[in-house]
């Protein structure tokens, strides 16, 4: 087992690839197991991944400005379709026109994101985030780990899920800008 | 010259074709048909192969077998029946159905997420001959596929299960398992969006022959033989992949196949070309692909093609002159009398509509779409399952479809169809009809583990091409 899975994928009818492969490429270099949707990814699509790979995080880009309608409910379906302590990432330019970034990052938490970024985040701060953020959630250490069994995990998370929901300290290093 | 000998048995004709195989390759030398015997299959594969022979029925098979090189098939009372489980919808059940159906199975029902009380009692209900359980990527999840094994172990289920999911967790499920024959073997959807059905298609084929092949006496043909005979789905399959290895212009085609019972549909062409204008979504489909319709069929299924295909037999009635009342008639008519042949020029008009159905409802489960989405970087289109856009050749076979000249019956279908829906079917863009003129395909399917390239070579031969006489439905 080894590696913690993610899903990574550029939301709705986008299609800038670049970055999305940059991406894959990043976080496999930083020991993930990466699982690329590419581009244009529904909601549903993430899920589904997420759910076949047993992943522990999922990372939406959006570049486009219409990200957040693509997101809105992202939160709410992973609930219901049984994803509860995954841990959900949003970054890029994710609204149109100038809107402050504190603003943004306020709306796509309130959608339930863990953890908003922009365009120009040092992605190994990302990384460094992602660890801790797995960690947290799903009770074991990243990459390298023997993960528990799953049972164990579901029920550790449901209660970390729940504990760390409202609490959540955002560390000054995401805010870049 | 050798003779070699293909004989398939089905599940109301036993047929069989003696071939010559000489320098260079095949040639047909007689073709025939004879009433499947239910209770015992031997009675008429022994009379099929003692005429194709020309030797007196009454010779023991024993004696029959060393005059030429048999192969058989047969078809296993319309096919295998699978029940596919899966995970989620759109990834490890498509993939697990895909695979049922590229075996030579049908699926009788399909389940994703964990299996409820009522779907275990439904499954037992069923009582299928294999039970395909997938789910989870190799190292992904593994929860719902222990819940699932737990089930299947303490359902009243009977037959092999066949598991090819999430390999981390393979032993656990045979661990589960234990008192039920399981057959572990790959995965059939290792990372998301790769398809690996090759093994999976293997191991059924193998539980096929073992356990389903064992009764009504075709154990005796087996021992006998010492080969096996091969799912008579599977062995056009075979024939399908092989053609365009051998012949660079049959490199797109498919194939259409109405029986009484099922329709089935083959092709061989690439199922997408990655453009920057086509994105496709859910998984890349085969590049071979098999789909049984088990609710399309002239005879045992015409009562069941009456009612999923209604829209279409109405529209096309309308446009014959016919009421709706009419066909319902006929299908009472044929639904009973499973050998009926139609008669007056009305029955061969609503015969050909309902064969027409069939293709319609066929195609459109077989291939994909896509829509348009119009976004900042311009128009792009999303594509969904199978792209049959650069097949050029669309062959039919069956009984009906090979005794058919017109390209009518195939060709009505899809230009209805390009008018389907809001989103756009990707239909063969303009092909040419065929016909399995001596509906060889079957037999000819057997001989093609041994003789590839020869048997391709003959099916090439031996299609006519309809789409040459002048007649254009496009």
């Amino acid at each position: 087992m080894g590696k913690d899975t993610i899903v990574i994928g550029v939301i709705g009818s986008d299609c800038h690839s670049v970055g999305n492969k940059i991406l894959e490429l990043f976080f496999t270099s930083e020991g993930f197991k990466v699982v690329n949707l590419g581009v244009m990814v529904s909601q549903q699509e993430f899920i589904d991944a997420a759910i076949e790979t047993n992943a522990k995080a999922i990372l939406v880009s959006s570049l486009y400005g219409h990200g957040e309608i693509d997101c809105q409910g992202f939160r709410d379906l992973c609930l219901e379709k049984g994803l509860d302590p995954i841990v959900l990432y949003v970054g890029g330019n994710l609204v149109v026109g100038k809107t402050p970034f504190s603003v943004v990052e306020e709306k796509f938490k309130r959608m339930g994101f863990d953890r908003v970024f922009t365009p120009d985040i040092d992605l190994k701060q990302v990384a460094e985030l992602l660890r801790q953020d797995i960690k947290e959630k799903f009770g074991s250490s990243l990459n390298g780990q023997e993960n528990k069994s799953q049972s164990n995990q579901n029920k550790q998370l449901s209660q970390a899920a729940q504990a760390d929901q409202n609490n959540r300290q955002e560390p000054e290093g995401s805010r870049t800008k | 010259m050798k003779t070699v000998i293909s004989i398939d048995i089905g599940s109301t004709w036993t047929k069989g074709a003696a071939f010559a195989l000489t320098g260079s390759g095949f040639e047909l030398k007689e073709k025939i048909s004879v009433p499947t015997t239910q209770d015992n299959l031997v009675v008429g594969f022994h009379e099929t192969l003692a005429r194709l022979l020309h030797q007196d029925p009454l010779t023991p098979l024993e004696q029959l077998k060393g005059l030429s090189e048999i192969f058989f098939s047969s078809s296993a009372k319309g096919g295998l029946k699978i029940a596919a489980i899966g995970l989620v919808p759109d990834l490890t059940l498509q993939l697990a159905r895909l695979a049922a159906m590229s075996a030579g199975g049908k699926v009788v029902k399909s389940f994703s997420f964990a299996l409820t009380g009522g779907d275990v009692s439904e499954l037992e209900k069923l009582n299928p001959d294999i039970v395909l359980f997938s789910g989870g990527t190799d190292g992904g999840n593994s929860k719902y596929i222990l819940e699932n094994a737990k089930k299947l172990q303490s359902s009243r289920l009977s037959c092999p299960v066949v598991y090819a999911g999430n390999r981390a967790v393979a032993e656990d499920v045979l661990n589960i398992m234990k008192s039920r024959e399981v057959v572990v073997t790959e995965n059939l959807m290792p990372e998301v969006g790769q398809v690996n059905i090759e093994p999976v298609r293997e191991k059924i084929r193998e539980i096929f022959l073992k356990r389903i092949v064992a009764g009504r006496g075709l154990a005796e043909i087996v021992d006998l033989f010492g080969s096996q005979p091969k799912p008579t789905p599977l062995a056009v399959f075979e024939l399908i992949s092989v053609i365009p290895e051998f012949y660079q212009d049959w490199s797109d085609l498919a194939v259409i196949d109405i029986g009484g019972a099922t329709t089935d549909f083959y092709s061989n062409t690439e199922s997408y070309l990655e453009t920057d204008t086509v994105v496709l979504k859910g998984i890349r489909e085969p590049k071979v692909k098999r789909t049984v319709e088990g609710d399309l069929g002239l005879r045992v299924s015409a009562r069941s093609l009456f009612e999923t295909g209604q829209s279409y037999l109405e529209d096309r009635l309308r446009e014959e002159g016919f009421e709706l009342k009419e066909m319902e008639e006929f299908v009472d008519r044929i639904s009973s009398r499973l050998d009926y042949l139609a008669e007056s020029q009305t029955e061969k008009i609503l015969d050909q509509i309902l064969a027409e159905a069939c293709v319609y409802y066929a195609v459109l489960r077989h291939s994909g779409g896509w829509r348009e989405v119009y976004t900042p970087q311009g128009r792009v289109y999303v594509q969904t399952g199978k792209d049959l856009r650069r097949v050029k050749a669309v062959i039919g076979s069956g009984g009906f479809l090979s005794g058919e000249k017109s390209t009518a019956v195939m060709a009505i279908p899809l230009k209805k169809l390009r008018n389907y829906g809001e989103e756009k079917k990707l239909l063969p863009d303009c092909p040419s009809f065929y016909r399995d003129r001596h509906y060889l395909f079957s037999v000819l399917g057997n001989l093609v583990e041994k003789y590839p390239q020869e048997a391709a070579s003959l099916a090439v031969a031996s299609v006519e091409n309809l789409s040459q006489k002048g007649e254009n439905h496009d």
